[in-house]
């Protein structure tokens, strides 16, 4: 297993990281959202020991903690894996595809790019305007939209978060990933 | 010379340039720096890799170099903050379509929390579960 953290800094991820034996990564440049087109998290990709995609991106957890909030709960994934682990079974949305990112999509990344220059250089306002930018470019992507809030001092578990989700279900709940079984 | 940041998925590289009609140009040091790839007669290469360049105008303008351009014929996009002096430049297209339609997991480096590298490539021949997460 190997933990990336789509976060600013290592300081961020530490507390999730305590006690994990596991690599846990800081992913401060969003590189997964662009290489792997990850657009929420938690997001789960098996990678095979040939170096190939066995399972694509899928929404899946590790513990309960969400379960009452999403309904993901964490036993069939895990039973999944360790299938996969001991005879290389392979659940049959495994060969379902991710569709690619979007131009907007992917300027939207360059964007909040370019605001979290601006704000790691102290230019609040600058990094204001690009945060809005990539907000517009892609409004219902949790890696642009929910990643932005603690970056501009609001709560990724408040009123905001609640806004966007609602938003999100309503358009459909679009996802870069294999559809909830 | 105003100087620019160029911000990859990666690295930051500050690199001597000027902008024009909201486009950023620099020298062929400047797209090697920032870039890692080599104006030569052959193209745009890396290691034994060359991206001939068939529109010229697309990318050169007499020794001066379009780095959004360079990025364009090399499957990257880019975003210009010309007030902000910054260039910034996703990966390559190539690498997320081989992830999502070749199914090959593209590599890649990053620090853990005490700062040390890891990379993909570091547990090849394991069978790996990435996990994205974020403490949002």
């Amino acid at each position: 297993m190997i933990g990336v953290f789509l976060d600013e800094s290592a300081d961020d991820v530490r507390e999730w990281a305590e006690g994990i034996s596991f690599p846990v990564l800081v992913d401060r440049e969003h590189l997964l959202a662009d290489l792997y087109a990850v657009s929420n998290v938690p997001t789960v990709i098996w990678i095979d020991a040939d170096g190939s995609v066995a399972r694509p991106n899928s929404a899946e957890v590790g513990t309960d903690l969400f379960k009452d909030f999403s309904g993901i709960t964490p036993d069939k994934h895990m039973q999944q894996v360790r299938d996969w682990v001991r005879n290389g079974a392979l659940p049959d949305d495994a060969a379902g595809e991710v569709d690619d990112l979007s131009d907007a999509e992917i300027e939207a990344r360059l964007a909040f790019r370019l605001a979290t220059h601006s704000r790691r250089e102290g230019n609040s306002d600058r990094a204001a305007h690009w945060f809005s930018t990539a907000a517009e470019l892609a409004p219902l992507d949790f890696t642009i939209r929910r990643a932005a809030m603690p970056l501009q001092g609001v709560d990724p578990f408040g009123e905001e978060f609640f806004e966007l989700f609602g938003e999100w279900r309503e358009a459909g709940s679009p996802y870069h990933g294999l559809a909830r079984s | 010379m105003p100087r620019l940041k160029v911000l990859t998925v990666d690295a930051v590289s500050e690199i001597d340039a000027e902008f024009r009609e909201g486009r950023a140009f620099t020298s062929a040091a400047g797209v090697s720096e920032a870039l890692g790839w080599d104006l030569k007669t052959e193209g745009l290469c890396r290691g034994d890799v060359c991206v001939p360049i068939r529109d010229e105008a697309a990318v050169l303008d007499g020794d001066r170099v379009d780095l959004g351009g360079v990025a364009d014929l090399l499957g990257m996009a880019s975003l210009l903050d010309e007030e902000a002096s910054a260039l910034a430049v996703s990966a390559p297209s190539a690498d997320r379509r081989a992830a999502l339609k070749d199914r090959v997991a593209p590599d890649f480096e990053l620090p853990d929390v005490d700062g040390n590298l890891h990379s993909l490539e570091e547990f090849k021949d394991r069978k790996r579960l990435l996990i994205a997460f974020a403490s949002w």
